[in-house]
């Protein structure tokens, strides 16, 4: 094997389960999600470039329950980024560190990250 | 890189992801019109490149983290690396090419 000797980061199998750990992860695994999302609209956008009868396809897709369950989805994967990534802006200026204000934060991140997906829905439905 | 690009792809995301939910019910039509507008398909584009550009300083962090094995990281970052360029330029080449 030919490993380098960088410590391994997170062993996630031993660590006993924490709101900052828990948070820590999802942010990547949204991050990865995103990507996901990201690639989905690029398809999107190109069948649209492409010709109508691909773009229906995709339309069929996002009006279906599957589509619709997956879209919201996303709207809360982008929406968690967004504000976990804001939450990280404020430690790379060096505000946030106390455990205290950590788990506050945290907590504050989950509970927006869904207020903001239904805001996005009602904006984008045009409902208010 | 990676906190700079953040800031142009967060409120390029939530207006396009506006867009998305927006457009998802509206028919082909609509979504030609969308990116029609020159200032939406600058935007888009813009997002199309920051988006996938930030997306791969994030998963390199990733690998960097969980993968040991210096071939497979690699082989991951120069797929994640190759994915980044290649997607964002067909889909911008296919939008430039219609609108």
């Amino acid at each position: 094997m030919n490993d380098s000797k960088n410590p391994l980061s997170p062993h996630l199998q031993i660590y006993r389960w924490q709101i900052s750990s828990l948070l820590s992860i999802t942010h990547r695994i949204t991050g990865i999600l995103n990507l996901l999302g990201l690639i989905f609209i690029s398809a999107w956008i190109s069948s649209a470039g492409i010709g109508e009868n691909l773009f229906e396809y995709f339309s069929v897709f996002l009006k279906s329950f599957i589509g619709k369950f997956i879209l919201i989805g996303f709207t809360w994967s982008i929406s968690y980024h967004l504000l976990s990534g804001i939450r990280h802006f404020f430690w790379d200026l060096g505000y946030g560190y106390e455990i205290k204000t950590v788990n506050i934060s945290g907590v504050i991140v989950i509970i927006s990250s869904l207020l903001l997906t239904v805001f996005l829905w009602l904006i984008g439905r045009g409902l208010i | 890189m990676q906190r700079a690009s953040a800031l142009i792809v967060a409120p390029l995301i939530v207006w396009f992801l506006l867009s998305l939910i927006t457009l998802s019910t509206a028919d082909y039509n609509s979504v030609i019109n969308f990116f029609s507008k020159p200032l939406f398909l600058i935007l888009t584009i813009i997002l199309l490149i920051t988006g996938f550009f930030h997306a791969k300083i994030g998963l390199s962090e990733i690998v960097e983290d969980y993968i040991q094995n210096e071939k497979i990281k690699n082989a991951v970052n120069l797929l994640g690396l190759l994915l980044s360029i290649i997607i964002p330029s067909i889909t911008i080449i296919l939008l430039l090419y219609k609108f």
